[in-house]
């Protein structure tokens, strides 16, 4: 199921890609994530929406009521919040949805990657199996797995005077964090749960990403970069992009009631 | 606050499945071995194990600590000096004591995984990487030279003494000077060779490849004298005996082609993909496919008897006295002896 329904569209749109853009796979996973982009483009407009609403929301009068009114009854709490998401039209999913079809992309990917570049045996006889009868197998075969300095079926290195520097999961985490920070909406509220765990993910997903780069096939890495760059530009495309989160010390400003009359 | 608890935990899952597509839970090759009087060496996964041709009892197994990450399938190979030299995808070549299991010396130089086995001759050894290079080295592991050639080297090379001849993922064919690493020729073929290559008489050199096709090629300058199109793709390439070829395709054909006039070509068609060489014994030609059957048959390619073993046989099976060895993928067993009748007459189950 997994296998027919992402792992070999995946792999087999790469091929394609690669094919029409004349053997280049580097750009061919580059192309491939912005397809993926531009196809998950309303989720994230979506998510970006939702977690805008849920910033004003959480730092409103009437929201902070309800937490006081009902601090010592969790359950009358939980049916407060949905009762006020219901009134303003908030889905709670909406900010989060996107973010967890990245995982299945990500993981579908990384194999479709891994399949595609064949660098085992064991991988090149799944990859016969796998391609659509549209392709001579034996004319993709190997594929080209060279882009700039890095062999995309490998993890990266550069070798500076015989020391091995991971510089692409170094670019991840910075992009990354880049990412995080200023797709992050801004909290004035030093009760919202949601902006410290913000925060934490702003610090702990560039060390994730930048440790799955560090391991993992450096094919891996150009999705991660270009998805990460291809974010801020969807993000910057709605007017939601916080450059001055960048900044330090810079405080945000936060926006008070949004109930609906 | 949930959903990112949710979301953190998804991403270590992430994390952990993402190693484990990495670290063996999938297995990147099958095995390769090989055998002297005593016993039989196979790189089998995480080990490379010595296991008595005799009882099917383990002798020994390197290294002490596996590592999921870094397993050995590239076939290792006796020396005549009494070596065993094996790489991993470590991507460290090892020399070790047949006897003992013991590590004398290793090969660091290479940048990518060992797939492909050595091949040790004239006091030399010369060691394809997935690097695309080709590695010559001593007895004692000293680099001699290297040769980079256009893609991977997964099958090991063959020599006549003149040159090292051996085919790459890139669709090309080489021959390397034996002493200088200087090359001599390269020729293109319509496919990744994926196997070894056969060296036959009056200096040619039969490869197979991935396109499907056995190419007759002149030894001196690479110039096809002949080539034979299968039914599909080759991996394995093709094996010499006496005046006759034979190879298997991926539809489960296996092709006798006589060198000489008399001879008559046949075809048998198996159940399952072809991946490993057949080998020919005394009495059979003996062949493994992805079904999970080993045939033997006799040289006309009559009578051929299926024996199932547990799992998929990628591997080239070995003879070893009276012996045919076969390496199960994806089976309990990762070696299975079988005698000329073939009735099985041992299995051997790693221990955990």
């Amino acid at each position: 199921m997994w296998e027919t329904i992402i792992v070999n569209p995946f792999t087999n749109a790469l091929l394609m890609i690669y094919k029409l853009i004349g053997g280049n796979f580097g750009v061919a996973i580059i192309l491939f994530t912005i397809l993926i982009r531009l196809i998950t483009h309303p989720l994230m407009v979506s998510q970006i929406k939702g977690s805008s609403k849920m910033q004003e929301m959480q730092g409103s009068k009437e929201w902070q009521d309800i937490q006081k009114k009902y601090k010592g009854d969790k359950e009358k709490l939980a049916q407060e919040q949905m009762k006020f998401y219901k009134e303003i039209g908030y889905n709670p999913l909406s900010s989060c949805l996107p973010s967890l079809i990245q995982i299945p992309i990500i993981f579908g990917l990384y194999q479709s990657i891994m399949r595609a570049l064949a660098p085992s045996p064991m991988q090149l006889l799944t990859l016969t199996r796998t391609v659509y009868p549209i392709f001579k197998i034996a004319d993709l075969v190997p594929l080209n797995s060279k882009f700039l300095w890095m062999n995309l079926g490998q993890p990266e290195r550069v070798y500076m005077f015989s020391v091995a520097i991971p510089l692409l999961a170094v670019i991840v985490a910075i992009t990354t964090y880049v990412q995080s920070k200023v797709t992050m909406p801004a909290s004035t509220n030093p009760n919202d749960q949601g902006a410290m765990m913000g925060k934490m993910m702003v610090l702990y997903m560039p060390l994730l990403l930048g440790y799955f780069a560090l391991t993992f096939a450096s094919g891996l890495s150009v999705y991660f970069i270009t998805s990460n760059l291809l974010g801020i530009g969807q993000y910057a495309w709605v007017g939601k992009v916080n450059w001055s989160a960048l900044i330090p010390g810079k405080k945000p400003v936060q926006a008070l009631s949004v109930r609906k009359k | 606050m949930k959903k990112y608890i949710v979301l953190i935990g998804l991403m270590l899952g992430l994390a952990m499945v993402l190693g484990g597509c990495t670290t063996g839970l999938m297995a990147s090759s099958w095995p390769g071995m090989t055998a002297d009087v005593n016993n039989v060496y196979i790189a089998g996964g995480s080990y490379v194990y010595a296991v008595n041709l005799q009882t099917g009892a383990q002798v020994w197994r390197f290294p002490d600590k596996a590592s999921a990450a870094n397993p050995f399938f590239a076939t290792p190979v006796l020396t005549s000096d009494g070596q065993l030299i094996v790489g991993g995808f470590d991507k460290k070549l090892y020399s070790l004591n047949p006897k003992t299991g013991q590590s004398t010396w290793q090969f660091t130089d290479a940048r990518d995984r060992w797939i492909g086995g050595a091949l040790a001759v004239d006091g030399m050894i010369y060691a394809p990487n997935a690097d695309y290079k080709l590695y010559a080295l001593n007895m004692q592991g000293q680099l001699q030279w290297s040769f980079e050639a256009d893609q991977a080297i997964w099958g090991t090379p063959v020599s006549d003494g003149v040159n090292v001849y051996f085919g790459t993922l890139g669709r090309n064919v080489y021959a390397v000077n034996a002493r200088t690493g200087q090359q001599a020729w390269v020729q293109k073929v319509d496919g990744a060779v994926l196997g070894l290559p056969v060296l036959g008489a009056d200096q040619t050199l039969y490869v197979g490849t991935y396109g499907g096709t056995v190419y007759a090629m002149n030894t001196t300058n690479g110039g096809t004298r002949w080539s034979s199109a299968a039914s599909s793709w080759i991996w394995s390439g093709p094996i010499l005996d006496g005046s006759d070829l034979y190879f298997g395709d991926a539809k489960g054909s296996l092709y006798a082609h006589p060198l000489t006039n008399t001879g008559k070509p046949w075809n048998q068609q198996l159940n399952g993909a072809i991946v490993g060489s057949p080998v020919v014994t005394a009495d059979n030609i003996v062949v493994g496919t992805e079904a999970g059957n080993v045939y033997f048959m006799d040289r006309t390619g009559q009578n051929a008897r299926p024996i199932a073993v547990n799992g998929k046989i990628y591997s080239t099976p070995i003879a070893a006295g009276d012996l045919v060895l076969v390496a199960p993928t994806a089976g309990d067993a990762i070696l299975v002896a079988l005698d000329q009748s073939g009735t099985i007459k041992w299995s051997f189950i790693p221990p955990k």
